[in-house]
């Protein structure tokens, strides 16, 4: 199994979460994260997919199919290698009172996590990085109490001189930058 | 697309000019909005039933009875058929009108056909108002969810001053690349209310997300004509896309200039007459001998609008695997689906075959294509012989089709169901003119050609029009009579009736040992269905009355069914069977 990750530009319109997700179904492929913003051009929208698959060429004909959609303006595929990348995760420990003290110090420059909230008997600690080291922070903050753990899904630029907008038709665009 | 801005009628790139007929030029409601758009697109028929949802839609309908031509159907599956029939001989976009809930429900057979067999259709479907979706209205159904996956684009209007905008949108969607099924959901709010700017109607020329190639990329181009000169044994594939392109007269002069025999898919018949000497049949489960067999003998195949079906790929892991291939195809995603394509060119059928004409060499291939007549003369003597002259008490279904080409001579439009009958039409119908066969391919939709060939009657008034139809088939959208009759089309229905499903019969016989699981139907008396409707008809059981059977039908003024006794248990053969590899085709 080889981690691919699937840039697709779009249109910003209702509905077209769900015609993207159905060519993945219907293919029986699952979703392993998926994140949808809008780029730095005004009414274009980017989805961001990660999936698990053994064969490239299935991929490519998956990008294919996600190419044909009426509002999809273009539909990049990548391997690891290709793309910077990054999740975002949140972790909600608790910290009643006479329970172990945190150790900031080891949170913040060996795991590069930050407190990013103080309740009265709880602290919510956000951190960026891959799978991995979120998952090693997560086992670190096993010996405390973990009263929720979030993640988000992948976030991915690739590694390319151009920005991937270039890559979209022309257009008269309206730029956010 | 080129091929349909040829068609383009005068108002193409006007502003709406209609005068307004009930209401001040500059206000109207969307309803009112909708109908001109229709008009502006050049729409003159509109296939339909009305429901709760769509009245204000048919309320201003009342008023464009002059421009539009609305034909009230009998059930809204039939609708959608009768639109794929139109689009399929004119190659202009079906208008289908439905109203929500079990109206557009109806349609979704309609739209998944339409959809794989690349048929361009504009379904105009009613919603229930804006405030009340998501609340289990009466007659609410998620169409946009449901027909996601089976149309090209679907959009919801909900404010009126959409309406221009977006079905310029869906007409340049659907009949634009490879056509398909567009489907327009409008709430009855958006229906009502009063656009609150001027309508204007400009046609969409383009769409930033969406641009089909239609011009080929040069250096594709190259690559593709380097493959064919250098082929010693080219062989092409002929699909649907050519006849959708309007690129028959391109074919002729390519393959005429190369000498490359020609095998057209089940959609690709008609698109070259099959007595032109470099047509050498069809291809795939139900096709030719030879056909299917020098597949495996070809040095470059050129695959010409077509998508390797498994239909006509049997055993894709084992198929043309000798062969080079060039695959030319205005849907980059149909490039190495199945079969890898040596040589892709992305385009529409006419300008690559205009672009590649140049390029190629003058050759005549005798060698090659004179093994395909050895095929011929093998399948002659087998099946086509045997079938065409046996003295058996019933007639075959195979007599019924070849009587009746010879006397129309191979000049109407054929229209068929799903089955044997419609592997037999393909055998033996000789087809003379292009866009001549009206068929569910991809979905193979049971029930399609009663309201089809009424669709194509609509749309080709000055052609014959003859539905040949399975007796399971009929009962599956028989109530379309009335729309025929009410309509005065003058279709000529063809029931070959042996009183089974003859395919899965077939399949039960060969393939589970004769175990037949409710496959024998008994049926009504047909003739008098149809005379109840209004339609005159008549049975034919006795091959000594068959010729007059089929002169009575085809000189009777007006619609006719002709209902023919075929013997009961009778095979489709050649017959690649399901899952073996196109070689192992089967003359028995």
């Amino acid at each position: 199994m080889t981690t691919y990750t699937i840039c697709i530009f779009t249109e910003n319109t209702i509905g077209l979460l769900n015609r993207i997700t159905i060519i993945f179904t219907r293919r029986r492929i699952n979703i392993e994260s998926l994140t949808v913003s809008e780029t730095e051009r005004k009414g274009v929208s980017r989805f961001t997919i990660v999936i698990q698959h053994e064969s490239r060429e299935d991929v490519e004909k998956l990008v294919r199919q996600i190419r044909k959609i009426v509002e999809v303006m273009a539909v990049f595929g990548y391997l690891n290698d290709e793309i910077v990348f990054n999740e975002i995760a949140l972790y909600k420990i608790a910290t009643p009172l006479g329970a172990k003290s945190l150790d900031v110090e080891t949170i913040n420059k060996q795991y590069k996590a930050w407190v990013v909230y103080w309740g009265l008997d709880y602290v919510v600690i956000e951190k960026t990085g891959n799978n991995d080291d979120i998952f090693a922070f997560f086992e670190y903050l096993k010996q405390y109490e973990i009263l929720e753990f979030v993640r988000s899904g992948r976030v991915a630029v690739g590694k390319t001189e151009k920005g991937l907008v270039e890559y979209l038709p022309e257009a008269e665009w309206a730029y956010y930058l | 697309m080129e091929a349909i801005a040829s068609t383009e009628p005068e108002i193409a790139h006007a502003v709406d000019t209609a005068p307004a007929v009930t209401l001040a030029p500059a206000y109207i409601n969307g309803s009112q909005a909708l109908m001109r758009a229709l008009v502006a697109e050049g729409v003159d028929t509109i296939f339909g039933y009305p429901g709760g949802a769509i009245m204000p839609v048919y309320d201003a309908l009342y008023d464009f009875q002059d421009r539009i031509n609305h034909i009230l159907v009998r059930h809204e599956q039939g609708a959608g058929h009768a639109a794929q029939g139109y689009a399929r001989v004119t190659g202009r976009a079906g208008v289908c009108l439905v109203t929500s809930g079990p109206g557009a429900t109806n349609l979704v057979t309609a739209i998944a056909d339409a959809l794989i067999d690349s048929t361009p259709m504009v379904c105009i479907v009613g919603q229930v108002g804006k405030k009340l979706l998501g609340t289990d209205a009466f007659q609410e159904a998620d169409v946009i969810g449901i027909t996601m996956p089976i149309t090209k684009w679907n959009y919801q209007i909900t404010d009126a001053n959409e309406v221009p905008d977006i079905l310029s949108k869906a007409f340049y969607i659907a009949q634009s690349g490879r056509p398909g099924p567009v489907l327009i959901d409008i709430t009855k709010s958006a229906q009502l209310e009063m656009l609150t700017k001027p309508f204007a109607y400009e046609r969409c020329r383009s769409i930033v997300s969406y641009r089909p190639r239609l011009v080929p990329k040069k250096e594709q181009v190259e690559a593709a004509a380097k493959l064919i000169n250098e082929a010693k044994r080219p062989y092409i594939f002929v699909g649907h896309g050519v006849q959708i392109a309007k690129a028959e007269g391109e074919l002729l002069e390519f393959i005429e200039k190369t000498g490359i025999p020609v095998a057209t898919t089940l959609l690709g018949q008609s698109t070259i007459s099959t007595n032109h000497p470099l047509y050498v049949g069809w291809l795939g489960m139900h096709g030719n001998y030879g056909t299917n067999v020098l597949t495996d003998e070809a040095d470059v195949i050129i695959a010409i609008g077509m998508r390797f079906d498994d239909r006509v790929t049997g055993d894709a892991s084992k198929y043309i695997k000798q062969a080079k291939v060039v695959h030319i195809e205005i849907d980059p995603s149909e490039i190495d689906k199945i079969i890898h394509a040596d040589a892709p060119v992305i385009g529409d059928a006419k300008e690559v075959l205009k672009a590649l004409i140049p390029l190629v060499n003058a050759n005549d291939h005798t060698v090659w294509r004179n093994e395909f007549r050895k095929y011929e003369a093998i399948e002659h003597e087998q099946i086509t012989v045997p079938e065409l002259t046996n003295n058996g008490e019933k007639i075959k279904m195979a007599e019924v089709i070849d009587m009746l080409s010879t006397k129309t001579k191979g000049e109407a439009i054929l229209v068929t169901d799903v089955g044997q009958h419609q592997m037999m039409a393909s055998r033996y119908y000789q087809f003379r003119r292009p866009n001549s066969l009206v068929t569910s391919g991809g979905m193979g939709t049971m029930g399609f050609a009663l309201p089809a060939a009424f669709g194509a009657q609509v749309g080709a008034p000055d052609r014959q029009v003859v539905a040949v139809i399975g007796d399971g088939c009929f009962q599956m959208t028989l109530q379309e009579l009335g729309t025929i009759v009410q309509n005065k089309q003058p279709v000529k229905a063809i029931i070959l009736n042996n009183n089974f499903l003859g395919m899965v019969r077939q399949w039960q016989q060969l393939f589970h040992d004769r175990r037949y699981s409710f496959v024998e139907l008994q049926n009504p008396d047909f003739i008098t269905i149809a005379r109840g409707f209004g339609m005159d008809g008549q049975t034919c059981s006795e091959r000594d009355n068959l010729s007059d059977a089929l002169d009575t039908m085809l000189a009777h003024d007006g619609p006719f069914l002709l209902e023919v006794i075929v013997e009961k248990e009778e095979n489709v053969f050649p017959m690649v069977p399901a899952g073996a590899s196109v070689s192992q085709i089967r003359l028995k």
